[in-house]
């Protein structure tokens, strides 16, 4: 402690700019991951909240995925003798139409039976409207409103309020005000009570329920009540504590906050290099320092801890800012996952506040910590080497020695040899990952040799360009080969990402255009809401032949789209008119499987169609038989082709419309794919669509071009963590080419002081500098499309294999290229700005005496 | 040629040390002065300011008639490129280069065509003896062979004025000798103006002129 208090704490005020840009990268690391996690939480914890509060004295739910189920299975529920009480509810999450107020959650229930598993605590007046089971029956524009929503909006007991139905814009009436405590918390607050057979009739649910809570008979234990319930009401129906319902929506939210720490264990992989070469830096100016004190009788062991404590310090400042910086993104983070999962995955939240855990924090530290003494660790095992009478003459210590590179190219070589061997050969996931991670070491130990080569290729040009300025800062390069190394290898690894991540994202989007191609072609999407993805109101069967008798309308498809639990996890379940999608969609990718074969199979429900990311996901074959649980029994087919599709990141499996019906009893439907006869007018075909329903029902008739943008606006949404990555990667990157330049002038003084004192202007010392600067973005710029090049093979094969299952062509990205050559040069000039003044403005006397 | 009139310089810390105090010093072109005092007198800061290293804080210093205080940082730069000539203890070559590229620098900084940049610092490196050493790097030298080298950079333009700090403090005594009989010969042969810094009483002797300072200020000048 004394040590650091002398000898460190003066070096690191001499110099604080460095220090900041040291641990820079671990206050980008630590804020990604407490920002993410925080925000990830607080949604999660608002989800889980919102279902512990509305669940009441509800022990087991009973649901079968998003779909529902019909009415009768509440009598059978019911008849369960372990079942003490059974209440139907329906949940929906609607715009609240007040500005700013966001989603409202309606929670409609049966009146009569609900309060047996929910208190309803309603203010002084309001009581009779519960006791009174008529009020809502006979009114079933009646709500019952928390405290919180109602103030906030000033709304109270007999207030009318405006909510988008599915039979259009309605009025209801605000019967009653729940005092504040219970439910009333749910949902941010923004929570109302509906009718369970008016929400039927408003959202267009048919006959069906969202779910029944279930309170057990005294004595019967969880366990026993989940049994009796499983064998009574068979595997199509999931039966689950309350608390379940969270694990869901954390799974839908896993695939969102993967890209997030993915983002975050990056920046602090590559800030441990500028750590590392801060640390080496200043061994390396600390020879004599470090040859006093071993002089004057420290041990090796004290010189060690002396660095790694002062790495120590670094961590923990880092860490602070880093945990600071994460708090206040936090806020914003968990704003963009509410709207994420709202509108890719159709669940919401509605996390109004910030979960913000101990633990989190102390965890955070310690990674930051970790991470600082694990890059200062080689570095401080050097300083303890140092020879004392050696560490007080002047040497050539940055001169790589010819033998450790000897040894670096030979490991390298290997690290090919086997990498090559393991895609070649392996066959396992262990080989494959194993390849991968020795790939990217081969670059990392390649790129010293490969940086001093391009170092001494750049020379001639830059030569060429300024004669003097030019060659000094190619040989300053030359020179110290591992003060450029470090940071030409946190800039090759963060565009050796964004190149990866670019890549991917290109591909893509071109599958996506492509898919979209095949199949989203019909003239027009009758939808319920603005948007394809929200499925909170349904058309009811009846609409379809109303809409076929429309002049002008040549094909009506109707599609249903649900969410069921497929082996434990959300995939999607879309009901489609087989022969007629088949005959429409000819242009369509086949992964596995005849294109009409499948689609009359499935017509014929002899099989079904999965998509080419669950199949990938699932390890699932052509042929494959599959066990899907439905409400009427079990659904048992096998897999009569394999499409690419990217409906759902999780997967997605086709049936038959008729095989839905039968087997999950619901013939709602959420989207008509209308196709116009030759020669029809489009608009004229949308007014009639619109003239003929829009009195009866909430209905929207998007255009293909509409429907497009909007999948290509959620890609963008989807890829919006994609450009934060990016964004990441061109900062850490910034960070590093400011910090080699900063340490490289301070390195410099001396020989830029002698160019001043020999008559070097100030220009020439900016442009020898800023020369340098571009040289190192130069080198960075090579290594790390090589390296993205390598990366992108990798990715692609992570993304299919372990992530999304989507199959994505190689396709290097040479406009992500073209955009990062003046990005990263850009940002080499402007990161050799402040750098190159210090050195024009720094004493010549002081640069002449420095040692 | 130089003219320091009530010259000052203070540095400026936790506590403000004056290194030189009310200094008035005339050198006359062609004359080889030298300048000794204690460590700490003042002798390298005077030097710095006469060569526009440094600024004084207080009074002028003129170089053939032209005070160097009112010139901008490019301006000075200039006038240090065509008229001074550097001569330093640690030799302060750049450790990247090659002898004929340090003799060389100072005229690629003035832009002057490469050929005649090569034949000049080819005729300088002879100069100094060196001719056989063009293309080897510093660390390829001996320590007399590399003050040679500084030596034959700091005449690339021939300049009126010769300024070296120390010139043989970091070389043994038969090499030191070697470097001052050739500075002495360069003085003799070129008429520059030399200012040489030194505690060695060999070279101090060895001089027309010396100058002694003492805490700061002038504290002899001695013409023999």
């Amino acid at each position: 402690m004394i040590l650091l208090r002398l000898i460190s704490w003066p070096y690191a005020r001499k110099h604080l700019v460095r220090w900041v840009l040291t641990i820079g990268g671990i206050v980008l690391g630590v804020a990604l991951l407490v920002g993410m996690y925080t925000a990830n939480q607080s949604v999660l914890e608002a989800f889980n909240r919102t279902v512990e509060h509305i669940a009441g004295k509800t022990q087991v739910q009973v649901s079968a995925g998003d779909g529902g189920f019909a009415e009768e299975v509440l009598e059978r529920v019911q008849s369960d003798p372990d079942v003490r009480a059974a209440a139907p509810v329906i949940e929906q999450v609607v715009d609240s139409g007040f500005k700013g107020q966001g989603k409202l959650l309606i929670l409609a229930v049966d009146m009569t039976g609900d309060r047996s598993l929910r208190d309803y605590d309603l203010e002084g007046g309001d009581e009779d409207v519960m006791d009174d089971p008529l009020v809502f029956l006979a009114q079933p524009d009646s709500l019952i409103l928390t405290r919180d929503f109602a103030a906030r909006n000033g709304l109270a007991s007999g207030s009318k309020l405006a909510m988008k139905t599915m039979e259009g814009d309605k009025q209801f009436t605000v019967r009653g005000i729940l005092r504040s405590g219970g439910m009333t918390s749910a949902f941010g607050g923004n929570l109302a009570i509906m009718d369970i057979y008016a929400a039927q009739k408003f959202f267009g649910m048919g006959r069906r329920f969202d779910r029944i809570d279930i309170g057990l008979k005294d004595g019967v234990t969880l366990e026993q009540g989940q049994a009796s319930l499983r064998k009574l009401l068979g595997p199509g129906f999931e039966v689950e504590a309350p608390s379940g319902r969270g694990q869901h929506f954390e799974s839908l939210m896993s695939v969102y906050s993967m890209t997030m720490n993915i983002a975050s264990l990056f920046a602090l992989f590559i800030g441990t290099f500028i750590i590392y070469n801060s640390f080496a830096i200043a061994v390396t100016q600390r020879r004599a320092e470090i040859g006093i004190l071993r002089a004057l009788g420290a041990t090796r062991g004290q010189i060690r801890s002396l660095f790694l404590g002062e790495s120590v310090v670094a961590g923990l400042a880092g860490s602070a800012v880093g945990i600071g910086f994460g708090l206040l993104m936090a806020q914003g983070l968990t704003a963009s996952t509410n709207k994420f999962m709202e509108s890719v995955m159709g669940v919401s939240a509605n996390a109004d506040h910030m979960l913000v855990r101990p633990w989190l924090l102390v965890t955070a530290a310690a990674v930051g910590v970790i991470t600082s003494m694990v890059a200062a660790f080689l570095p401080a095992r050097n300083a303890a080497r140092v020879d004392p009478v050696k560490a007080l003459q002047k040497g050539q210590y940055q001169v790589l020695s010819a033998g450790e590179n000897r040894r670096r190219r030979t490991a390298a070589l290997a690290a090919i040899a086997i990498a090559a061997g393991c895609i070649l050969f392996g066959r396992s996931t262990v080989a494959f990952y194993s390849g991968y991670f020795l790939a990217m070491l081969a670059m990392l130990l390649l790129t010293p040799a490969l940086s001093l080569w391009l170092s001494k290729l750049l020379r001639a040009p830059l030569k060429w360009v300024r004669p003097v300025e030019g060659a000094l800062a190619a040989d300053s390069l030359i020179q110290s080969p591992r003060r450029t190394s470090a940071t030409v290898a946190a800039l090759m690894l963060s565009l050796a990402l964004v190149i990866a991540l670019g890549g991917m994202a290109r591909a893509s989007y071109m599958e996506i255009a492509d898919w979209m191609d095949g199949t989203m072609n019909p003239d027009f999407f009758v939808t319920t809401s603005e948007t394809i993805s929200a499925r909170t109101y349904h058309f009811p069967d009846s609409m379809l032949d109303g809409l076929r008798r429309i002049p002008g309308i040549a094909e009506v498809q109707p599609v249903r789209i649900v969410r069921i639990n497929f082996r434990g996890k959300p995939v999607m379940l879309v009901a489609i008119d087989s022969l007629s999608i088949a005959r429409r969609t000819r242009g369509r990718r086949a992964t596995a499987g005849d294109f009409d074969g499948m689609y009359r199979a499935a017509a014929e429900q002899r099989g079904l169609i999965i998509a080419d990311n669950l199949a990938q996901l699932e390890k699932l074959k052509l042929g494959e038989t599959l066990e899907i649980g439905a409400p009427s029994g079990i659904l048992r087919l096998p897999i009569a082709g394999i499409l690419q599709d990217f409906s759902n990141q999780l997967g997605t499996i086709f049936i038959d419309r008729a095989l839905y019906r039968r087997l999950w009893k619901d013939d709602a439907i959420d989207v008509f794919r209308i196709y116009l006869a030759p020669g029809a007018v489009a608009a004229d075909v949308k007014a009639r669509i619109l003239d003929g329903f829009v009195h009866e029902r909430r209905i929207f008739v998007l255009s293909n071009k509409e429907v497009r943008s909007y999948v290509f606006k959620v890609t963008d949404q989807w890829f919006g963590m994609t450009y934060l990555q990016l964004f990441v990667a061109v900062l850490v990157a910034i960070l590093g080419i400011v910090n080699t330049l900063t340490v490289s002038i301070t390195d410099r003084r001396r020989e830029l002081g002698v160019l001043r004192a020999v008559g070097g202007l100030r220009n020439q010392i900016r442009h020898t500098i800023w020369m340098e600067a571009l040289a190192i973005g130069i080198i960075g710029l090579t290594l790390g499309v090589a390296a993205g090049a390598v990366n992108l093979y990798y990715m692609l094969t992570v993304s299919r294999q372990n992530f999304a299952g989507i199959a994505l062509d190689y396709t290097f990205p040479f406009g992500i290229v073209g955009v990062l050559v003046p990005v990263i040069l850009g940002a080499a000039f402007g990161s050799a700005l402040f750098p190159a003044e210090s050195a024009v403005r720094s004493s010549l006397v002081e640069a002449l005496e420095y040692e | 040629m130089i003219s320091v009139n009530g010259v000052s310089k203070s540095f400026d810390g936790k506590r403000q040390v004056t290194a030189l105090e009310q200094i008035d010093l005339q050198v006359a072109r062609g004359e080889m002065v030298s300048i000794v005092g204690a460590s700490g007198s003042g002798k390298s800061t005077l030097l710095n300011l006469i060569g526009g290293l440094d600024r004084p804080s207080a009074g002028e210093i003129r170089i053939d008639g032209q005070n160097i205080a009112k010139l901008s940082d490019d301006d000075l730069t200039r006038l240090r490129r065509d008229k001074i000539g550097f001569i330093f203890q640690f030799f302060n070559l750049l450790p990247s280069l090659s002898c004929m590229e340090n003799v060389a620098l100072p005229l690629h900084l003035k832009g002057m065509p490469k050929q005649k940049t090569t034949a000049r610092a080819r005729e300088l490196l002879d100069l100094v003896q060196l001719g056989h050493r063009l293309d080897h790097l510093p660390d390829e030298l001996s320590g007399g062979e590399r003050q040679r080298v500084a030596i034959a950079r700091a005449l690339a333009f021939y300049p009126p004025i010769l300024l070296a700090d120390e010139p043989t403090g970091n070389l043994d005594s038969h090499t030191g000798a070697e470097i001052l009989k050739l500075i002495r010969d360069l003085h003799e042969r070129l008429g520059a103006t030399v200012l040489i810094v030194t505690h060695d009483s060999g070279v101090a002797g060895s001089c027309p002129r010396m100058v002694t300072l003492r805490d700061g200020r002038v504290a002899g000048d001695v013409r023999r």
